[in-house]
């Protein structure tokens, strides 16, 4: 079963004066998960997405055209930075992998069933 | 041969190895705990699959429509399918993020069986297990405060189980109940376990519900209840758990030890909302109305409580009581 790992995190982590070097110990920790699916022969994907400044997103009120909207979906401090979408046998073998995302402060990373016939 | 023994557990985090819970309902209870699912649907299930207990005794526990506790455990049971959640025991590792609801599930089940002063009928046989389900908690995580604060309680409560009914039947409220028909065995064993979960230093709110039996049940050495004690384990009751349950609770306790119309205004400053559903707000309200003098306010709210269908013992107190009110 595939599961998608929705990684919201608070990109303000990132700034500040030790930002570099919690982005570098973040991506690491990305590249260690991706070995570990790699030599357990887990198949995954997944991408890192650009920061929630760069978001535009098209709202709908009723159906319709929709709205051309600058920013993400919620103004929240927890955006959306990337996602994985991983085979696991279930939802806790799926949460344990989920938990070893590397997350620098507040965030959460959401674990979901992908629809699948 | 050396080379053929296996290696020592180099996989021990994702390789559930079998830790057997030694017990089969106790280890179903950890697996509906699981924490994938809400909270109350978490308990629901866990109520409806280890002690048969009703889903409309289970809505009435959490102060909800039967229908709506319906729609919550079909969502849990269609979440659990359409996310693929395991059932089956949990490996001891994860136990420690289910203890909780299991405890909650327990204290919600021996809640229900106290509802039932008699002990007979459907719920007759919860008590009992409740108790069981503790003492083997208590027992496999001897570090958890709460396992032992519930087992304090459990034992609490049942040392007065035989002096909850009189011999037509009828419950008998605690204020009038025979100290002499109270379990001192059990009494003893609740306050063992109570000492045994104040020495991890951990309080939490079973602990405090213990301490609060264990406070009635000193009735049986000093021949009175200190109201005031009673009242300061419920303002700390309060700040760990603000329901407008426990407000309730409070609100007597404020009665006995300061006056009824003081109780009276506590109880009416709560935030109602689903408290129209719980009979103990309209029960105790309406005792608090009768010693005041208001006879037509107090009827209306024993009829309230009537309404919400109490076991047969409680149902014959509220009757007696309103029908001793005169006009």
């Amino acid at each position: 079963m595939q599961y998608m790992l929705l990684i919201h995190e608070d990109e303000s982590a990132y700034m500040g004066e030790n930002g570099a070097a919690v982005m570098e110990a973040t991506l690491a920790g990305h590249m260690k998960l991706a070995e570990e699916w790699h030599a357990a022969g887990v198949a995954f994907s997944g991408n890192r997405l650009k920061g929630a400044d760069t978001a535009t997103t098209i709202r709908y009120e009723n159906g319709g055209e929709g709205t051309l909207h600058d920013g993400p979906f919620a103004e929240s401090h927890e955006e959306l930075g990337g996602y994985y979408i991983v085979e696991a046998a279930d939802l806790d073998e799926a949460v344990r992998w989920a938990r070893k995302i590397p997350i620098p402060g507040k965030g959460s990373v959401e674990v979901r069933p992908v629809w699948q016939d | 041969m050396l080379a053929d023994q296996p290696e020592p557990d180099p996989v021990g985090d994702v390789v559930p190895f079998p830790e057997p819970i030694p017990d089969d309902r106790l280890r179903l209870l950890f697996t509906c705990c699981h924490p994938a699912l809400a909270r109350e649907a978490r308990i629901a299930l866990a109520l409806r699959v280890i002690c048969g207990v009703s889903v409309a005794r289970i809505a009435r526990a959490f102060l909800v429509a039967e229908p709506a506790m319906y729609q919550r455990l079909t969502r849990a049971k269609a979440k659990i399918k359409a996310a693929n959640i395991p059932f089956e025991t949990p490996p001891s590792r994860e136990w420690q993020f289910r203890v909780g609801t299991v405890l909650e599930t327990l204290e919600t089940a021996l809640a229900i069986a106290y509802r039932n002063a008699a002990g007979t009928g459907e719920t007759g046989g919860l008590a009992p297990e409740v108790e069981r389900l503790a003492v083997l908690l208590a027992e496999l995580m001897p570090q958890e405060a709460e396992a032992h604060g519930l087992l304090a309680l459990v034992c609490l409560v049942r040392s007065r189980e035989a002096a909850r009914v009189d011999r037509e039947g009828t419950m008998v409220p605690l204020s009038g109940q025979d100290v002499a028909q109270w379990d001192i065995a059990r009494i003893e064993a609740g306050r063992t376990a109570l000492d045994r979960a104040t020495a991890i230093g951990k309080p939490g709110p079973l602990q405090v519900q213990a301490a609060i039996h264990l406070v009635h049940c000193l009735r049986r050495e000093t021949g009175q209840t200190d109201w005031a004690a009673i009242l300061r384990l419920y303002d700390v009751l309060t700040l760990m758990r603000p329901t407008p349950v426990v407000a309730v609770n409070r609100a007597l306790a404020l009665a006995r030890a300061t006056s009824a119309e003081e109780g009276l205004a506590a109880l009416d400053a709560i935030e109602t909302g689903r408290l129209t559903q719980f009979l103990p707000f309209h029960a105790v309200r309406a005792d608090l109305l009768a010693s005041l003098g208001k006879v037509g306010e107090a009827r209306a709210e024993y009829d309230a409580a009537l309404a919400l269908d109490p076991e047969p013992a409680e149902a014959r107190l509220l009757a007696a009581r309103r029908d001793a009110l005169g006009s």
